[in-house]
């Protein structure tokens, strides 16, 4: 499908029926940006089915989320690779052309949803990557996190050998076969980054689209001061290792 | 029998030895552990009784000049193996326990949704 066809057409009509679309919304206590987020993702995303993975929160998000979309409760909290691949699992199982990945805090405007789909369908490609570091304006994250996802867009653009710019984002559209893949086997902790490679080794195409961003409506980031020396120990060893393992496809039927 | 204090040593393996009886007994260690935990307490019983004579050998077949040490390296290294395999251990306790989460999440999911279509009213 071009561009132009999916701008004319109906946003509604279009993302429905044969081509069903799945947001997956990924919420550890985030009964603070929720209501918000969800409330503009029903009137930016029409047609597209919501299902918010609540990662086993103790305050309200289950509450807040219950009558805007549909709820899947983790009976504990498993973390966002867990969370995310919860949701995956329900792409799979039911059948959806399409999950997109929408962060419970708030960061990812509902409004870009649409330009990262249409990329897609141009493309053709299993993963569409909203980057926030091509466009001017929206929210840039904090300079030291600006350094360590630089280092990172070094390595996965020399690894994956196509320019990306934010491979720490979660804002993405997954094909069927990349749900397939990554409903199978997602990291548990940090898997952002990780999935690109995994997306890539498995032989599908990335592609990165710029959109703007914002900072997170309320509640706090899950990566603190120390998480983050974790984050940048395990994921370029999880990164060689998966560099260093045979092709694990074999799940492409 | 009790130089180089064999005699000690041979009564620590004995207590490890009842300690782990005593957890099987009381079924808090299942049999795969146990059977490693008596198999390691009685190689300490076979080293206790027999292997100091060889311990001098070994020592000074690596150039270890303090025998106890050549001892000492080698449980360490027993040990550091066990760890590892722990660790291994936990590491499918843990992906398997996020699997049953996963299931329970949607078998949840599944029986609301299908419990809302038979218009029972949720709880």
């Amino acid at each position: 499908m071009s561009l132009a066809a999916s701008v004319t057409q109906p946003f509604a009509a279009q993302w429905s029926g044969e081509k069903r679309v799945l947001i997956i919304v990924p919420a550890y206590n985030e009964a603070g940006s929720l209501s918000f987020l969800l409330h503009s993702l029903q009137s930016a995303c029409p047609g597209c089915d919501v299902v918010v993975i609540d990662d086993g929160s103790t305050d309200k998000t289950r509450v807040v989320a219950k009558g805007l979309a549909r709820v899947v409760s983790l009976p504990c909290n498993l973390g966002i690779g867990g969370a995310v691949q919860t949701g995956l699992q329900i792409a799979l199982e039911e059948g959806y052309q399409f999950a997109v990945q929408v962060d419970g805090d708030g960061q990812h405007p509902p409004g870009e949803v649409a330009k990262l789909l249409a990329a897609q369908c141009e493309s053709g490609c299993d993963l569409v990557l909203g980057t926030r570091f091509r466009s001017a304006g929206g929210f840039k994250s904090t300079a030291t996190r600006r350094l360590g996802i630089r280092l990172f867009s070094l390595i996965l653009s020399a690894v994956c050998r196509t320019r990306i710019t934010d491979p720490t984002s979660g804002f993405r559209v997954l094909s069927r076969r990349a749900i397939r893949l990554l409903a199978h086997r997602y990291s548990e902790d940090f898997p952002e980054v990780e999935a690109l490679v995994q997306v890539h080794r498995a032989g599908l195409q990335l592609l990165e689209v710029p959109v703007q961003m914002a900072e997170r409506v309320a509640g706090k980031s899950s990566i603190g001061a120390v998480k983050s020396v974790l984050y940048m120990l395990k994921v370029p060893l999880a990164i060689f290792m998966s560099l260093l393992r045979r092709h694990e496809v074999g799940l492409m039927e | 029998m009790t130089e180089h204090g064999q005699g000690l040593v041979f009564l620590i393996t004995l207590i490890i030895f009842a300690a782990v009886m005593g957890l099987v007994l009381k079924r808090r260690i299942t049999e795969r552990f146990a059977i490693l935990w008596m198999g390691i307490s009685l190689l300490l019983l076979l080293g206790s009784s027999l292997g100091f004579r060889y311990l001098f050998k070994i020592a000074q077949l690596f150039g270890i000049p303090y025998p106890p040490s050549a001892l000492f390296l080698l449980v360490i290294f027993g040990l550091t193996l066990l760890i590892i395999e722990l660790y291994a251990w936990v590491s499918k306790l843990n992906e398997r326990s996020r699997v049953l989460a996963q299931q329970v999440a949607l078998l949840r999911d599944s029986l609301e949704r299908e419990l809302t279509s038979r218009g029972v009213p949720p709880r």
